[in-house]
């Protein structure tokens, strides 16, 4: 592997296309890409319900295809700089009884192939609990519960693809 | 892999099922990629596979590339066809299909980008020999008389820095200009913080044509003639017409030969259209710009020419013979385009949504009809107002204009108040009947019958 940027850089890169004009950037060092925008035009997906606020996305995408698709290889870092704010698209589910994908993508159940799985039917879930990971182009989103209760079962296997509002899940919020 | 191509079809409305027609009519398979509002929608009826990409509003669906771009890996595509508007001539959707190996049914990137903003534009048409608008900076304001000669009269002056429509002033003649000049230049200094000023050619009565291209993407282009799309309200079309009225042999000459350079220039991929302004008090013609796209009036010239320029784009795109005749500069038709927007005319033309509770459309010889609305139909409120656009053929422009009055009277839309209304006026209007009317003017002229009615 070649040079990384430092923490550092990443963080200088952020400070300088929040004072700038730019709406997004995308840096290339040795082995790494990194892209970010401000407004989440261009790459970011919508936002879920259960994520706070329009949050812009710094993806370090490490160009080795047998990474993507992995969580751990992928760290996702989330900044609170001024950004257009996003009305919360999470579906509805007057039902309250699913867990809906918030976006278009592949599902995963573990973050990593191999690893345990984020829950399992039966265990109990707050609303922020990481359920699942969506990759949409190579960019990993965590998916949370977005309510309280217990998983009562999956709808989608793990590396299924998923349309924005289908079902991933069935919970029950009196339990 | 199968030997049906899928294309994915990343758009909504008429644009959708015209682009779904196209992909049945070369045996491809249509999937429509569709937010939660379109998703039981007409087009998505009419595709093979529905994906649904992301929320209602646009900008949390059709706008955005990784969505696109993710349905179209998960549809198999072999193609994606943007149609018009959203992300049509953005070239981050083409670059993300790039790397999935997903063809992008439209020019290249580096296209998009070469004619993408006003300057660059400007460049590759002064680049190709095509004519552009005559603009000079002002060194000293108080020595402008040479300028304004080169220029000629009337024109703008207009601050470097200015924008949005501040720092503009009109000159008629050169004793304004000496006058104004020193003042203009005395007010950018206050208003810009930088006192540089340019002097640009005003055309006030300009027509609106444009030149249908398709480029091979190796420099060779078809051209299919011009349209004519003057009929406009605040630089929206609302009528549009093949073959332009009233062109002089020359002046048509002048602007395909001009958009054939372009093309050559560009390398272009795929159908664009190069839109000009036709002066109607001198002889000039001006280029303004390439639009790197399918445009909502593509049907006058497919009915004029008999072409299918959709189906055309998606063999090109797949690798295959687009299958385009070579046709002369004038078609042998004459054929009008109707934009039916669900807009008031008589309040300002004001948008509105709601159920379509009745629709009967005209039936006949040189009769088309592009839209996604039926019976029972519930026009969305998220998204642009177009709901139909009639296009109607004739053997000559006098035999069109009638058919296509005829036409609009037997337009029924019940539930939702349409610009049919505005059809009928212009259509009946005498500036209109005899052709080549300017864009300027349709505001006036509406605003006048307006006030005669109260």
């Amino acid at each position: 592997m070649g040079e990384q940027p430092s923490w550092q850089d990443v963080l200088d890169l952020i400070a300088q296309l929040n004072e700038s004009d730019y709406e997004s950037a995308s840096v290339q060092v040795g082995d790494v890409s990194i892209r970010l925008s401000k407004n989440d035009v261009g790459f970011d997906t919508p936002e879920s319900a259960g994520r706070v606020g329009a949050q812009p996305l710094i993806e370090t995408g490490f160009d080795t295809p047998a990474t993507a698709g992995r969580v751990g290889a992928q760290p996702r870092i989330e900044t609170g700089f001024d950004t257009p704010t996003s009305s919360a698209t999470q579906p509805a589910t007057a039902l309250g009884d699913t867990i809906d994908a918030p976006m278009i993508g592949v599902f995963y159940r573990r973050p990593s192939p191999g690893a345990a799985p984020f829950v399992e039917p039966g265990q109990r879930v707050e609303a922020d609990t990481t359920i699942g990971i969506i990759e949409i182009m190579k960019l990993m989103n965590p998916i949370v519960a977005g309510k309280a209760g217990v998983i009562t079962d999956f709808l989608v296997s793990d590396a299924d693809a998923v349309e924005f509002g289908q079902p991933l899940a069935t919970i029950n919020t009196s339990a | 892999m199968s030997d049906v191509p899928v294309i994915l079809v990343a758009n909504r409305g008429e644009i959708a099922m015209r682009i779904i027609a196209a992909a049945r009519r070369i045996g491809a398979s249509p999937v429509l990629a569709a937010s939660v509002a379109d998703k039981d929608s007409p087009a998505a009826r009419a595709a093979d596979r529905v994906i649904v990409i992301g929320a209602s509003p646009a900008n949390q669906s059709y706008l955005k590339p990784e969505q696109v771009a993710q349905a179209a890996v998960m549809a198999g595509a072999a193609a994606v066809h943007p149609g018009y508007g959203f992300l049509s001539e953005q070239p981050a959707l083409c670059e993300l299909l790039e790397e999935e190996g997903i063809a992008w049914v439209g020019p290249r990137p580096e296209t998009l980008r070469a004619v993408g903003d006003k300057g660059s534009a400007r460049q590759v048409a002064i680049d190709a020999g095509v004519p552009v608008g005559a603009g000079v900076e002002i060194d000293d304001p108080t020595n402008v008389v040479a300028l304004g000669e080169q220029i000629g009269y009337p024109l703008l002056i207009k601050a470097i820095h200015g924008g949005g429509g501040r720092g503009i002033r009109l000159v008629t003649n050169p004793e304004e200009l000496v006058e104004l000049a020193p003042q203009a230049a005395a007010e950018a200094v206050a208003a810009f913080g930088n006192g540089a000023l340019y002097l640009e050619r005003y055309y006030g009565r300009a027509r609106h044509v444009e030149v249908q291209v398709f480029g091979d993407g190796e420099g060779n282009a078809w051209i299919f003639g011009d349209r004519d799309c003057s009929v406009q309200r605040r630089h929206q079309k609302l009528i549009e017409e093949c073959p332009a009225p009233g062109l002089s042999e020359k002046r048509r000459q002048l602007l395909h030969d001009s958009s054939r350079a372009l093309v050559k220039v560009l390398r272009y991929r795929g159908a664009g259209t190069v839109e000009f302004l036709v002066d109607t008090e001198s002889e000039d013609v001006i280029f303004l710009e390439v639009n790197a796209r399918i445009q909502v009036e593509h049907p006058v010239t497919e009915e004029a020419f008999g072409v299918d320029l959709v189906a055309a784009q998606l063999l090109l795109a797949l690798g295959r013979d687009p299958q385009l005749p070579d046709v002369g500069p004038v078609p042998p038709a004459a054929v009008i385009e109707m934009r039916i927007n669900a807009e008031d005319p008589n309040a300002d033309f004001q948008p509105n949504s709601g159920d379509i509770t009745r629709l009967v459309w005209p039936k006949g010889p040189g009769i088309r009809i592009d839209t996604q609305i039926e019976e029972g139909y519930r026009f969305p409120p998220f998204y642009d107002s177009l709901m139909a656009k009639l296009i109607v053929r004739a053997h000559n422009r006098d035999a069109a204009v009638a058919a296509a009055t005829a036409a609009v009277r037997n337009v029924t839309i019940d539930g939702l108040k349409t610009t049919l209304p505005m059809h009928a006026y212009v259509l009946a209007h005498p500036d209109f009947i005899a052709g080549g009317i300017p864009t300027s003017w349709f505001g006036p002229v509406w605003e006048a019958r307006k006030e005669s009615l109260t």
